[in-house]
């Protein structure tokens, strides 16, 4: 009766014994306990993003049964407090609607406690580390503690100093990770000093870069795509590809978000983390395996073979733009200077395009666009690969207009598949037009995807790093746009405001692509 | 007499044309066979969620209906009467109906299965078999069918919806045994279980006698590898298909998983020598949608179901005897 192979095969439970009833069970249950601190737990990130994420896997039964949370952050709250704000937080910001209450809300209440604290105080960080030690004894945590930077950039490297001193960068019972939100550093020498800081602390395996576009369900749609089917490899190279083009747009302004995005700009702000891991995931050879070591290891190849560009080189390769006043969806809106928290005067881009290439025996020779602005007509994100046109007019002239096939990933609004091909209009004349395929997940698969911070703090709980952004690879994409980032820093550009919120974006973009799938 | 597919087919292409060009996805064919109009009805809603969620051809056979009944609804929803229609006749019809690439699922949702002539002639076309016994029969005989079925069957794609319901509970299970406590799986001694229907009851006793090697001994008990005895008790508690208490029992120590009173949560608690703090999860009751998509996905070709199953099976013998 007992079933040997199986039970062999069960997973080691924390401290090494084996549970044998653990065998075959959802692997999206997370079974290890643990600790989670969110340094910055008073901040706007936590309570409508992160907050919200760990109550829904709470609510679904994905978090381990013995699991704290800890909130770490300059904002003076008692525990009681702290848990009536996470309370008043989930009423409005759970996405599903559902309400904190009843037995399971106690229960999860229970396991909040909170440190108020300065983060250049190391007291505060024995404090932490003995309610730590308290939650493992009282809570069941095991030892696993995972921290999380959701706190100003700035603060990351004091955390992890004090983190350090109060040895709390590992832990003699279980597990110790950290994850860091982006955006990591704010060009090539601030990324490598945030990242000297951390990897003299945590070793890479423990270090969980977070990019919460990585865990949206089309993003990891593509590798599906690219490696689960065979129909797609034997066209997805220079022979058949005569471009791809990538595009993040958004129809909102810069909203709350002034003061920090105008020391950003559209390159550091999308085409530096979210537009290039689309590129490396869309251009990076098979990886032998799922795992996260091979598949951020093709990541990592493919940057490596797009060649920096020289200052001299920028405009040539790239096109920035500002929105001025404009209409979008029928209302007025004000242009980027106009926003509070921006420069009156400001020389930040709130659009980019980047043209790239890749210098590997796949993608020699065909143009990467990339493009990511705000204020434009409407939110969509896609990557859109065009193919070589026909080699010969077989119908002669009458069908000089016939276009090349494009196939689309749609990331945002609506995650899907389409293809541009060409078909015979019936009748007896040989007159042919385009016609568009179109597969929808939603309707395809007619359910909501679970959100982007669900699964990526679940997979920091789990160990897996798949979705994480390895640091060789946010090293090579900073070393692609900071020479970009340089040029456009120091050339004043008396052109902004240089297209209107819901237009297309700057002409100069336009010119710089072969082509300009409308937004 | 053979069923008047004709019109079927012409309707089918009519909706087709009155979609015009937008496109179709399809993951497969759903075939459910029913016999009960009861159990039709609540087939008929739950494969609706099912077909909302994985686009499907479905074929519903309706065996309450003559062959008067024949309802086309769209291009992916088609009802037939089927009632004293013969095998070959049952399984032509779908032969023609069926989408032509993608995978056909069978769900059999009435008694005989393996001496039902239909469901043999259905089942040799389809890729995964779902069965419910619990739907079908509260009691355990639905059960006993399905385990003589799947002996003399061994290799066919198989999955019991009754089974894969458990999910929510195994996990609960498993998280008492996680860490030190893995020792006291050695020393249980008894097993409770209060259910509202028999098959889903026996799952769980098979589960944990195939987990950790238990063999019955008794009608009412198992021999764990050291000898030691591990009674086991089932008692009807609460609806049909839901689980309301698990208990588990050394000399040491008590674990229970029940619903609480809202009715809403599952209530850990241990006591004992594990002691441990309470503990809640939501009470996660997986809809029949969910539930044969995990069939689809990866219930048939479970080890650790076959296992389970044939450890049900020894003790529904032994309890026989």
């Amino acid at each position: 009766m007992p079933d040997e192979t199986v039970a062999r095969s069960a997973p080691p439970t924390g401290d090494g014994a084996v549970n044998p009833l653990r065998a075959g069970l959802s692997a999206d249950r997370i079974t290890s306990p643990c600790s989670v601190v969110f340094f910055g737990a008073s901040g706007d990130l936590f309570k409508r993003m992160l907050l919200p994420a760990v109550y829904a896997m709470y609510l679904k039964g994905t978090l381990p049964a013995d699991f704290a949370l800890v909130g770490f952050a300059r904002t003076a709250f008692t525990v009681d407090k702290f848990r009536e704000y996470c309370r008043a937080q989930l009423e409005l910001f759970m996405p599903d609607g559902s309400k904190p209450q009843g037995t399971l809300w106690n229960d999860f209440a229970r396991r909040i406690s909170y440190i108020t604290a300065d983060f250049n105080d190391n007291r505060h960080f024995v404090d932490l580390k003995n309610l730590l030690a308290q939650n493992d004894r009282e809570l069941g945590t095991g030892g696993n503690h995972l921290f999380y930077l959701s706190t100003p950039p700035p603060v990351f490297p004091e955390i992890i100093k004090h983190l350090k001193k109060a040895e709390l960068e590992k832990s003699d019972d279980g597990w110790t990770r950290i994850v860091v939100e982006k955006p990591f550093g704010t060009d090539l020498a601030s990324a490598r000093t945030l990242q000297a800081a951390i990897e003299a602390v945590f070793p890479e395996n423990e270090i969980y870069r977070i990019d919460h576009y990585l865990g949206k369900e089309p993003v990891q749609d593509i590798i599906a795509l690219r490696f689960a089917n065979t129909i797609f490899e034997p066209i997805w190279n220079r022979n058949y590809v005569q471009y791809v083009q990538i595009t993040s747009a958004e129809s909102l302004g810069v909203e709350e978000r002034g003061g920090y995005y105008d020391h950003a700009g559209a390159l550091r702000d999308m085409i530096q983390n979210h537009v290039i891991n689309l590129l490396a995931l869309v251009a990076m050879e098979a990886p032998i395996s799922s795992s996260a070591d091979d598949i951020r290891g093709e990541k990592y190849k493919v940057l490596s073979a797009i060649e920096p560009p020289t200052h001299a080189d920028v405009w040539s390769m790239s096109a920035r733009g500002q929105y001025g006043p404009g209409t979008i969806d029928g209302h007025a809106v004000a242009g980027y200077r106009q926003e509070k928290d921006v420069a009156p005067d400001s020389n930040t881009e709130t659009f980019a395009a980047v043209k790239l290439s890749i210098e590997n025996w796949r993608w020699a020779g065909v143009p990467f666009y990339l493009r990511s602005g705000k204020r434009l007509p409407r939110k969509l994100s896609e990557i859109a690969v065009t193919f070589r046109p026909i080699p010969h007019r077989f119908y002669g002239d009458s069908t000089e207009g016939i276009e090349p096939n494009v196939f689309v990933i749609k990331i945002e609004p609506d995650e899907g598949i389409s293809m541009r091909f060409e078909a015979k209009v019936p009748g007896p004349k040989e007159h042919v037009r385009s016609v568009y395929m179109d597969f929808s997940y939603g309707t395809g698969f007619g359910v909501q995807s679970p959100p982007a911070y669900e699964r990526l703090i679940g997979d920091a709980m789990q160990g897996d790093q798949t979705l994480f952004t390895r640091w060789d690879a946010v090293e090579r994409a900073w070393e692609i746009v900071t020479p970009i980032l340089d040029v456009w820093q120091n050339t004043k550009d008396f052109s902004f405001p240089n297209y209107a919120a819901g237009s297309q974006g700057p002409e100069s973009a336009k010119k710089l692509f072969a082509d300009w799938r409308h937004l | 007499m053979a069923l008047q597919l004709e019109s079927v087919l012409g309707e089918l292409a009519d909706s087709l044309r009155e979609r015009g060009c937008d496109a179709s996805v399809a993951t497969m064919s759903v075939v459910v066979f029913f016999e009960d109009a009861t159990i039709g009805a609540l087939a008929r809603e739950r494969i609706r969620m099912l077909a909302s969620k994985h686009p499907s051809r479905v074929i519903l056979l309706d065996g309450t209906q003559g062959d008067d009944l024949h309802v086309v609804n769209g291009c992916d929803w088609i009802e037939l009467g089927v009632k004293s229609r013969s095998p070959e006749i049952l399984r032509s019809a779908v032969a023609t109906l069926r989408l032509p690439d993608a995978p056909v699922v069978l769900l059999w949702i009435a008694r005989g299965i393996g001496s039902d002539a239909r469901f043999v002639s259905l089942s040799e076309d389809a890729q995964t078999i779902v069965y419910n016994s619990s739907l079908v029969d509260v009691g355990h005989d639905a059960l006993c069918e399905f385990v003589e079925y799947v002996e003399r069957n061994p290799k066919l794609p198989l999955a019991d919806i009754a089974y894969l319901r458990l999910a929510p509970w195994q996990e609960c299970v498993a998280i008492f045994f996680d860490g030190s406590a893995a020792a006291e799986l050695a020393e249980l001694e008894r097993v409770e279980v209060g259910c509202g229907s028999e098959p889903e009851a026996y799952y769980l006793i098979g589960w944990l006698a195939s987990r950790l090697g238990w063999t019955p001994s008794a009608a009412d008990a198992l021999l764990s590898r050291s000898g030691k005895r591990v009674a086991y008790e089932i008692h009807r508690q609460g609806e049909p298909r839901r689980i309301a208490r698990i208990a588990l029992s050394s000399a040491q120590s008590t674990f229970v998983a029940e619903v609480d009173a809202s009715q809403e949560t599952i209530l850990l608690s241990a006591h004992g020598s594990s002691e441990h703090a309470p503990r809640y999860r939501a009470i996660d009751n997986p809809g029949i949608a969910a539930l044969v998509e995990r069939a689809i996905l990866w219930g048939q070709n479970d080890r650790i179901f076959r296992a389970a199953l044939a450890a049900a099976g020894e003790i529904l013998t032994w309890g026989k005897e």
